[in-house]
């Protein structure tokens, strides 16, 4: 265990899906070669097969304390990178060409089954879950590797992994039960989200949480008690990790989703439960209840005019507030790191 | 295993060439590497039930000229596998303990270390390394190593060879003093890699001929 641990509160009522969080981090950090396919920020519609596609079926993890075994996710569940056909869509003249991908029809890729989720009109259902390397507090990943290349930073808990020691055995790649671990068939080495280390550690929010247009994603330490994350997952116990019982103590936590009301055969409101509960147990275990129970209770708090910590927290009027200690600014930091250069 | 002298290894350095028929060759019994040794519980967890390491054994033959030696492995393997992609090569090794008494099994220990090239069928590669334990392997001195591989009718056929002198963390091989090898086989098709393997049980007698 480290002696301070970044954590993540993902906020799931307020994601709209929009992908800005995954484009952020791909520009950021996987335009290099072996990295076309590679994904460390996705956002997957729920109920759904995920990235990879039935990651959730794919093993590893922990019952009980003992290492269970896992499948090795191909790339082509995680989904191929695809080819566009850009000379002919934008160069080519051809004014009803349209863009999109050239060569064998794909049948699978990330974000794949957005918007299907489950359940019959008038009462079908779905939100989105973006995901991320966990940095766990006991990492499958790095107690599976042979040769200890993976590491977890004592000075704030994130998870990384020593190319220089990989030799691509991927054994990590089946012990994580998240599947957030990729393989550089180029570099011949697993790679992963890496929590923005280097943002990080200048006092900058992850590229994912500074993007998101709809304020969803917390950041901060666990055990900073002024910070979101403290209050959100300790304090007011409303952020829960997602699959505990894959027993790695993920420290990227949720915010469950309320849901919509379902419709009788009248087409009349008449509860506000249609994502079932037990499909929201079994992403974030029985907890998920008084989660759901306490937010609503402090909604209507809220609408009685009466103040709630917890809203004020979840709605973040104060953009900066989100990111507990980790609220530089990018070009500040670097100007700073520049002039530092110069000497 | 004896390695003949010959006048120079520059015939030997193909799997296939002829000159190979002359050269006696010694069968080395493989074994799966245990799974007790293997250095992660999610290892032990997740081949438990699997087999691995059927390769039975290995043909292993030498010869040196003085100033570099040539060891030839030939073993059966259904199929090719170069790992290309994401897929796990083939690959096979020769060890030699460097100082000490190292256990092969254990690949050494910080005070008897184990030096092995390790070929693999990805890119046809061959690597220099140091081992001193399960797991704790860096790249060691280049001793001029060299690969050759061929596959034919389910068999894969590999000519290593490597200078004779050593350094500190190569053991050095002469006809004046007695050698020893090992040998590990991967076989990637079964998604074989790092502990996962079929090894020589025990050190063999590597005897060059003066």
């Amino acid at each position: 265990m480290s002696s301070k641990q970044v954590a993540m509160v993902i906020d799931l009522n307020k994601c709209i899906g929009c992908q800005t969080c995954t484009v952020a981090c791909k520009t950021q950090w996987t335009s290099g070669e072996g990295q076309e396919g590679m994904w460390w920020n996705t956002v997957a519609t729920a109920p759904g097969k995920g990235t990879p596609k039935n990651w959730e079926n794919m093993g590893g993890g922990f019952r009980n304390g003992k290492a269970q075994p896992g499948k090795l996710p191909k790339q082509t569940e995680f989904g191929d990178p695809w080819e566009f056909n850009f000379e002919e869509a934008l160069f080519s003249g051809d004014q009803h060409a349209t863009l999109g991908p050239v060569g064998e029809e794909p049948d699978w890729g990330t974000n794949w089954d957005e918007d299907i989720g489950a359940g019959e009109y008038p009462n079908s259902y779905f939100f989105y879950i973006p995901r991320i390397c966990n940095h766990c507090t006991k990492p499958a990943c790095m107690e599976a590797c042979p040769r200890g290349a993976i590491f977890k930073r004592d000075e704030d808990g994130i998870v990384l992994i020593n190319e220089d020691h990989c030799r691509g055995f991927r054994f990590c790649q089946e012990a994580c039960p998240y599947k957030e671990i990729y393989y550089n068939t180029v570099s011949g080495t697993a790679q992963k989200c890496i929590f923005c280390l280097p943002r990080v550690e200048e006092g900058v929010a992850t590229a994912c949480s500074r993007q998101c247009p709809g304020r969803v994603r917390f950041l901060g330490f666990l055990d900073d008690k002024d910070g979101p994350i403290y209050k959100l997952v300790h304090e007011h116990k409303v952020a829960l990790p997602l699959h505990p019982e894959y027993e790695t103590q993920p420290n990227v936590f949720y915010i469950p989703p309320l849901a919509p009301p379902s419709f009788d055969d009248e087409g009349n409101p008449v509860d506000d439960k249609r994502i079932p509960i037990d499909y929201l147990i079994s992403l974030f275990g029985p907890e998920v209840r008084q989660s759901i129970e306490k937010i609503k209770a402090e909604r209507e708090k809220r609408k009685r005019g009466e103040p709630s910590e917890l809203m004020d927290v979840l709605i973040s009027r104060n953009w900066l507030d989100m990111f507990g200690p980790f609220t530089n600014q990018p070009q500040d930091v670097a100007k700073t790191l520049e002039e530092r250069a110069r000497g | 295993m004896q390695s003949l002298n010959v006048a120079n290894i520059g015939g030997y350095l193909d799997p296939a060439s002829g000159e190979w028929r002359d050269v006696p060759g010694t069968t080395v019994e493989m074994v799966p590497a245990p799974l007790g040794l293997q250095p992660t519980d999610y290892i032990i967890a997740s081949w438990q039930d699997r087999p691995y390491g059927e390769v039975e054994s290995l043909l292993a033959s030498s010869v040196h000229d003085g100033n570099r030696i040539a060891i030839r492995l030939d073993w059966a393997s259904a199929r090719p596998n170069t790992g290309a992609g994401e897929g796990f090569p083939d690959a096979a090794a020769i060890a030699f303990p460097v100082r000490g008494e190292p256990e092969l099994m254990q690949m050494g220990s910080e005070d008897a270390p184990v030096h092995f090239l390790q070929w693999m069928a990805r890119k046809n590669m061959v690597r220099s390394v140091l081992a001193t334990g399960i797991g704790l392997s860096v790249t060691a001195p280049s001793i001029a190593e060299t690969v050759a591989a061929g596959w034919s009718s389910g068999r894969w056929t590999v000519v290593f060879t490597r200078e004779m002198s050593g350094t500190s963390d190569v053991s050095s091989l002469s006809p004046e003093k007695n050698s020893q090898i090992g040998f590990a086989i991967w076989n990637g098709a079964n998604e074989e890699r790092a502990g996962i393997k079929a090894v020589s049980p025990a050190w063999e007698d590597l005897i060059l001929r003066a």
